[in-house]
């Protein structure tokens, strides 16, 4: 039997625009499962369809093809809400509230009693750092701080799923850090966390599993390292040039060299996957220069990210300059 | 359920007392019957009448205006401030949503209309005049008439703007006070268009007019607030009326708040 925690058929959201009528597909057939225990990163370019995806999968928006479950229960339904967390995108609480009376109010739509609606609070409101702003109306909240309440609201019923539309966004480094802890926090306790997220960096270091939309359809599933090739990409070396280095020096390197970059007085050298790094070493050598690193570049998933985000505005024939919107 | 739909009617509670707005009504009503006072020290022996006609007039028409406000805005601002995507995406249905918003905004109009009361009896005192039964009982009506008007614009704010929410809400509110001149356009008219948009109208437009009755005809005696009025008995029956017309406006609400997208 399945142990699937979210399961995703063939997902479909046709809408139109308000004046014009365009008819939109902002998701065509898209099909996931997210299993148990894991951690699963939904990345994709701005208007790929995450968030869409998200809110159908929330009950905010009707599915218009396909169906979905979650936690056992069809899409949508409210034993399908009952076990799980969620955190909009930029969320907007009512800002007249404290936290500690946002998550009363949360607590109560899950019909949670009096008692465990207070101490569970106390426990998210310590753990999400908020503490020192209790009294406050969240109103005064930073961008950051509302983040951290709208962590704690997605966490008052102790759900089984948490699903996160992008968690990280608009977050300093602090925080981002901060929410990966929390993600993976949340992981070690053995609960399900669906997120979505632009950021590759911070996908990539904490999904189990991570599914790429583009354009409304899932391009690629897997386990990051599992949807990398190995194949080696190229070579990326620094070197500084001694002081008496020529220009003829520096014309012997480029001319060996796939793409030079000065920077600070290095060079980054780029030799392409087939090229002789040996060979280059002693060359550049010859020529005065000292060899600082010598990096062996393979595919990451940001290669793959863009190269998918690449080929799906190709096929849609959407320029380049139009990228991210 | 209960609990889910108290628990919005109570953040509706909160989020409305904070309207500045609603603090401005009550100190226009309050103006009002201080203008009733003066108006009635300047009238030849009609001090009380003068009083009480301002002050019902005033929790009437103010609370109705406070209702299409409350209506029009409260349900919107949770869409358009996005607030919902947090509520809706917790195991509460649609309906428990609408029924508590509705519920709330029933909580602080009628918490208003207590408020237009007193300031209304607080003047009426100071003039050596008291409550009467019958001002009783027009204070009810006119609180069965407010949120009726409220479920009104909780009708129209599901499906529209805050803007056109508040035009219809105010167009039905202006019918559903002049029922007697629509039923009088059906009996008497000649033109059979005039007769069938009266008839029309008096289907889909809650009979407002059952909530003001003051200097009117009632089963065909005059009543008054100032000498007698209308039976507890007319007072429950026009309530019912108020509740069969609210509870079927929030259904239809419901429903098409049920198939809305939050995107």
């Amino acid at each position: 039997m399945s142990d699937a925690v979210i399961v995703a058929r063939q997902l479909a959201k046709t809408y139109r625009t308000p004046f014009r009528r365009k008819r939109v597909e902002a998701l065509r057939g898209v099909s996931f499962e997210v299993q148990r225990g894991e951690v699963f990163g939904f990345l994709g370019p701005n208007g790929a369809g995450k968030t869409t995806a998200i809110r159908c999968l929330m009950g905010l928006c009707a599915i218009t093809g396909g169906s979905a479950d979650i936690l056992g229960a069809p899409v949508p339904s409210r034993a399908a809400r009952q076990r799980l967390g969620f955190l909009p995108e930029q969320p907007y609480f009512y800002d007249y509230l404290t936290v500690g009376e946002l998550l009363d109010l949360g607590g109560r739509l899950f019909g949670m009693a009096g008692a465990d609606r207070r101490r569970r609070a106390d426990e998210l409101i310590a753990r999400v750092g908020l503490n020192h702003a209790r009294g406050q109306n969240l109103k005064k909240f930073s961008k950051g701080m509302m983040q951290r309440a709208g962590l704690a609201l997605a966490l008052i019923n102790d759900p089984d799923l948490v699903v996160l539309d992008e968690p990280m966004s608009g977050l300093d480094p602090v925080g981002r850090k901060e929410v990966r802890d929390l993600i993976l926090e949340l992981r070690d306790q053995g609960k399900t966390v669906f997120f979505s997220s632009h950021i590759l960096s911070d996908v990539e270091s904490i999904s189990d599993r991570v599914a790429i939309v583009v354009g409304g359809v899932i391009q690629d599933v897997g386990r990051p390292r599992d949807l990398v090739s190995h194949t080696l990409l190229g070579t990326e070396v620094g070197l500084r040039l001694g002081d008496d280095a020529t220009a003829d020096d520096r014309a012997a390197i480029a001319a060996a060299a796939e793409k030079v970059r000065d920077s600070a007085g290095e060079l980054l050298v780029s030799l392409a996957a087939g090229a002789d790094v040996d060979a280059f070493l002693a060359l550049a050598r010859t020529h005065g220069g000292r060899v600082l690193n010598v990096t062996p570049r393979y595919q990451t998933l940001e290669d793959l990210f863009v190269r998918r985000v690449e080929a799906a505005r190709a096929a849609r024939g959407v320029p380049r300059e139009e990228a991210g919107t | 359920m209960i609990g889910r739909i108290w628990a919005i009617a109570l953040n509706t509670f909160r989020e409305a007392a904070r309207i500045r707005v609603l603090y401005g009504i009550l100190v226009l009503v309050v103006g009002a019957n201080l203008l009733a006072v003066v108006a009635g020290k300047m009238s030849m022996g009609e001090q009380a009448r003068v009083a009480r006609d301002f002050g019902l007039a005033g929790i009437s028409l103010f609370g109705s205006l406070t209702a299409i406000f409350l209506g029009v805005f409260l349900l919107y601002s949770e869409i358009q401030r996005r607030t919902i995507y947090a509520i809706v995406s917790k195991p509460i249905a649609r309906w428990e949503f609408v029924v508590g918003k509705y519920a709330g905004m029933v909580l602080v109009l009628t918490v208003l209309v207590a408020l237009f009361a007193a300031a209304m009896a607080g003047l009426l005192a100071l003039q050596g005049l008291a409550i009467t039964p019958a001002v009783g009982k027009a204070i009810a009506l006119a609180w069965c008439e407010v949120v009726t008007v409220a479920a009104i614009a909780v009708f129209f704010s599901a499906f529209s703007s805050p803007f056109l929410s508040g035009i219809f809400a105010l167009a039905l509110f202006a019918i559903g006070r002049v029922t007697p001149d629509l039923r009088a356009a059906v009996a008497t008219s000649q033109d059979g268009w005039i007769r069938a948009v009266a008839r029309g109208a008096l289907a889909i437009v809650p009979d407002l007019h059952l909530f003001s009755v003051s200097g009117e005809t009632v089963d065909g005696a005059a009543v008054s607030v100032h000498g007698g009025f209308v039976t507890w008995g007319y007072v429950a029956s026009a309530a019912g009326h108020g509740l069969l017309w609210s509870a079927a406006l929030l259904v239809i609400a419901c429903v098409i708040f049920r198939r809305r997208d939050f995107v």
